[in-house]
């Protein structure tokens, strides 16, 4: 095998530097090599993506034949007002899960390795990345029944713990009352999210060079002036990767929606996910949930694509 | 060199698609296959412990005896899972003989449309099942050909029947010296009495099933059965904003204000608020005969009893899930038998011990005194004609449109606005049946 491979190898480079036919001889052996992730891209992501898309044109319960409906349910989402609801819902949780912990997470990360791991200790601020990335770690379904269970309004622990302290007037249905329901869906996002900035963004820091922040230091610069203008020009990589993938993860969100409301009280933390999820498996209108999916992936996939020009051209 | 392996990709992937295709007949091959080997495949989700589990259980003994043959390949299924695939795994080859399935338009009714089910209509005068089960029981296990059910050919058969209630504790009540309510005035000042003492007197949940079913039970206080049958069976045109349905929000609503039925309800799922019902925080507690077993086995610190809606001729309720007969399944005679045998008396006596409503609705030789006022009760129903099935029935999405609903009128919504919403859900579905 390795001798094979080393043939081929010098096979290639000796026809390559004889003939100047360039990479594309090169490569050539090594699409074989492509197959197994093509493969898996076709069965995983390609055929059911072409299938629902095809389907966000049908009537379908789920069985038997579909019938084609052309745009009907594009035209029944245009007008749906729980589809437009949960569409601000959407922006809402972007705000929890990419906005607010990319600048949190900034903050505290920047203080880990600014002030903690220097004042106190390296193990310290490890420890304390640790903790703050630990909610990461658990799963979603798990997390959301527990803090269900922690903001359930008669025996939870968040309530139960103000009325012993004297604070009962405090005490609040948060999950069912359609004021509070999205803000705390949205508090529980930013307490479940912020770990995975603040780990990216360490990491960031490491290789930031010490030089330029100590020349700003000389000159007068403020731990702000420092960090806004030396420290985050040089990771702004890493903001747009973190803020991408978060950005991406709200808008898919569904186990916290699933878990914590249901989408209630009435819609009012209803998502698209969710909607969808609903449409498909108890309204049984295939159509219009693979409709609602189809509209998200290219919200998805234009996020995607917007990031990514942002940060190829800040690259060049 | 590049033309070559550009070739042993594509050639690669063509067998891969063909392996794929071969897997996909193969599957379906060795389903059929089956056919000739005396095996009865039993599906059915109703958990360990509960009256029906242990009823059944008798049914496939029974059927093992006058079967020696045959084996029976039984599987717990999750309702979730049943609910989700269904429809998929009734299009496969891969069935089983005989499976649980939830009755109404939107499960089996769907299932029997697109043919995915075995037409039981000989079986029904056969075995006689058609005698033995009441009209009331007769109508979840009839479809007709765009899936209503109610008339057209039987396509499941039910050993049990199902109808809501309110639990009462009995401690509690005398506690504050109150009697069993048995009209609506009595009701309302039992619950005053129970408000006066800083006590909720309804345990509800409106991120569930029961806050709905409470509204429903208003409604049907000043509905008859032929509104209930245009609801239900789109026979007559429905009106959300009718004087009945009216009612029921102010009701519902007025309940919520005056805190017979607590306002932070709203998030709670059926579980809590059984769990709130089971730990004496709330007296009473409107559900269906399905929580029987549970309080039968869980309730030790109180007496507990049951008592119909005051004041109501009809009350929501019907023939429980169906037993199915998949249209590829293998062994249909063999499923027949099984599900005569689950009418058996043998198991019909079991159900009835153990908490659950038998169809034949018999109190002959059942002791428990709790089980008995259950059947009792469903006996009043049902000479009554009084099962008016379940609010989220008439279409597929009007649990999820009534949860919502419910919750927006606990949280103060206008009651004209949601009574709107759901005509126009009501409406839209309708139309689309054509």
């Amino acid at each position: 095998m390795t001798v094979t491979a080393e043939r081929r190898r010098s096979g290639a480079a000796t026809r390559g530097a004889g003939t100047g036919a360039g990479a594309g001889t090169r490569s050539a052996p090594y699409l074989t090599y492509l197959l197994p992730a093509t493969a898996l891209f076709a069965v995983v992501i390609a055929v059911p993506l072409v299938m629902n898309i095809y389907t966000s044109f049908t009537r379908w319960t789920g069985v038997g034949p579909r019938q084609w409906a052309g745009l009907a349910n594009y035209r029944q989402l245009w007008h749906d007002s729980e589809f437009w609801a949960s569409m601000w819902h959407s922006l809402a949780l972007v705000t929890a899960m990419a906005v607010i912990p990319t600048v949190l997470g900034l903050l505290v990360a920047a203080a880990l390795f600014d002030v903690i791991a220097k004042r106190y200790s390296e193990r310290t601020a490890s420890f304390l990345r640790a903790c703050i990335y630990l909610p990461q770690v658990l799963p979603i379904i798990v997390a959301a029944i527990v803090w269900g269970w922690i903001l359930d309004p008669q025996y939870g622990a968040l309530n139960v713990a103000l009325r012993d302290i004297g604070l009962g007037f405090l005490a609040h249905d948060l999950l069912g009352d359609p004021h509070t329901a999205l803000l705390t869906v949205m508090a529980v996002l930013v307490w479940f999210q912020l770990g995975y900035p603040v780990v990216i963004f360490m990491a960031a820091l490491q290789r930031t060079d010490p030089a330029l922040s100590e020349a700003a230091e000389i000159d007068g610069a403020t731990w702000r002036q420092r960090l806004w203008s030396v420290v985050v020009p040089q990771i702004r990589p890493e903001i747009y990767v973190v803020l991408l993938t978060c950005t991406v993860a709200s808008l898919r969100a569904f186990g916290w929606i699933y878990a914590l409301t249901s989408g209630g009280p009435g819609v009012s933390t209803q998502v698209p996910s969710y909607y969808s999820y609903q449409s498909f498996f108890t309204d049984l209108d295939v159509g219009y949930g693979s409709a609602i999916a189809t509209v998200m992936t290219l919200i998805i996939a234009a996020v995607a694509v917007v990031f990514l020009w942002v940060q190829r051209r800040h690259a060049g | 060199m590049p033309r070559k392996s550009t070739g042993l990709l594509i050639a690669a992937l063509l067998a891969l698609t063909a392996g794929l295709a071969a897997c996909g007949s193969s599957g379906g091959g060795s389903g059929s296959s089956g056919s000739s080997s005396k095996v009865l495949k039993v599906w059915w989700y109703e958990g360990q412990g509960s009256a029906y589990q242990i009823a059944w259980d008798q049914a496939i003994a029974d059927f093992k005896k006058q079967h020696p043959g045959v084996t029976v390949q039984f599987s717990l299924k999750s309702f979730n899972q049943m609910q989700q695939n269904a429809s998929m795994i009734l299009n496969s080859n891969n069935v089983p003989d005989v499976m649980e399935y939830n009755k109404g338009d939107a499960t089996t009714g769907l299932l029997s449309k697109q043919g995915l089910l075995t037409d039981l209509t000989p079986e029904a005068s056969k075995y006689g099942w058609d005698k033995l089960l009441g009209p009331d029981l007769q109508v979840t296990a009839k479809y007709d050909a765009k899936g209503v059910m109610g008339s057209g050919n039987w396509y499941g058969v039910s050993d049990y029947a199902e109808y809501v209630m309110v639990y009462y504790n009995k401690a509690m009540f005398a506690k504050y010296g109150l009697q069993v309510p048995t009209t609506m005035a009595q009701l309302t000042a039992d619950m005053d009495t129970f408000v006066k003492h800083g006590v909720t007197p309804f345990a509800n949940a409106g991120n569930d099933y029961v806050a709905m079913q409470y509204l429903y039970e208003m409604e049907l206080s000043q509905s008859s059965q032929q509104q209930v049958q245009d609801y239900e069976r789109y026979t007559g045109k429905v009106d959300f904003h009718s004087a009945a349905w009216t009612n029921a929000v102010k009701t519902f609503q007025d309940w919520v204000s005056k805190g017979y039925i607590a306002k932070n309800s709203v998030g709670l799922t059926a579980t809590q608020a059984g769990n709130d019902f089971e730990t004496g925080k709330n007296p009473m507690m409107l559900s269906g005969s399905w929580w029987y077993g549970t309080f039968e086995s869980g309730i030790k610190n109180f007496q507990w009893g049951t008592f119909l809606w005051p004041g109501n001729t009809l009350n929501a309720g019907s023939g429980g899930n169906l037993f199915v007969v998949p249209k590829n399944a293998a062994s249909k005679e063999l499923a027949y038998d099984f599900i005569n045998d689950t009418l058996q008396p043998d198991v019909q006596k079991l159900l009835a011990d153990n908490g659950a409503v038998p169809v034949a609705a018999t109190t002959d030789g059942v002791s428990n005194p709790l089980n008995v006022e259950l059947i009792k009760n469903f006996q009043t129903l049902a000479n009554n004609n009084g099962l008016a099935y379940y609010p989220d029935w008439p279409t597929p999405n009007f649990y999820n449109t009534l949860l919502a609903q419910t919750q927006d009128l606990m949280n103060g919504a206008s009651g004209d606005s949601v009574l709107s919403t759901l005509q126009t859900n009501y409406d839209q579905y309708v139309s689309s049946l054509g």
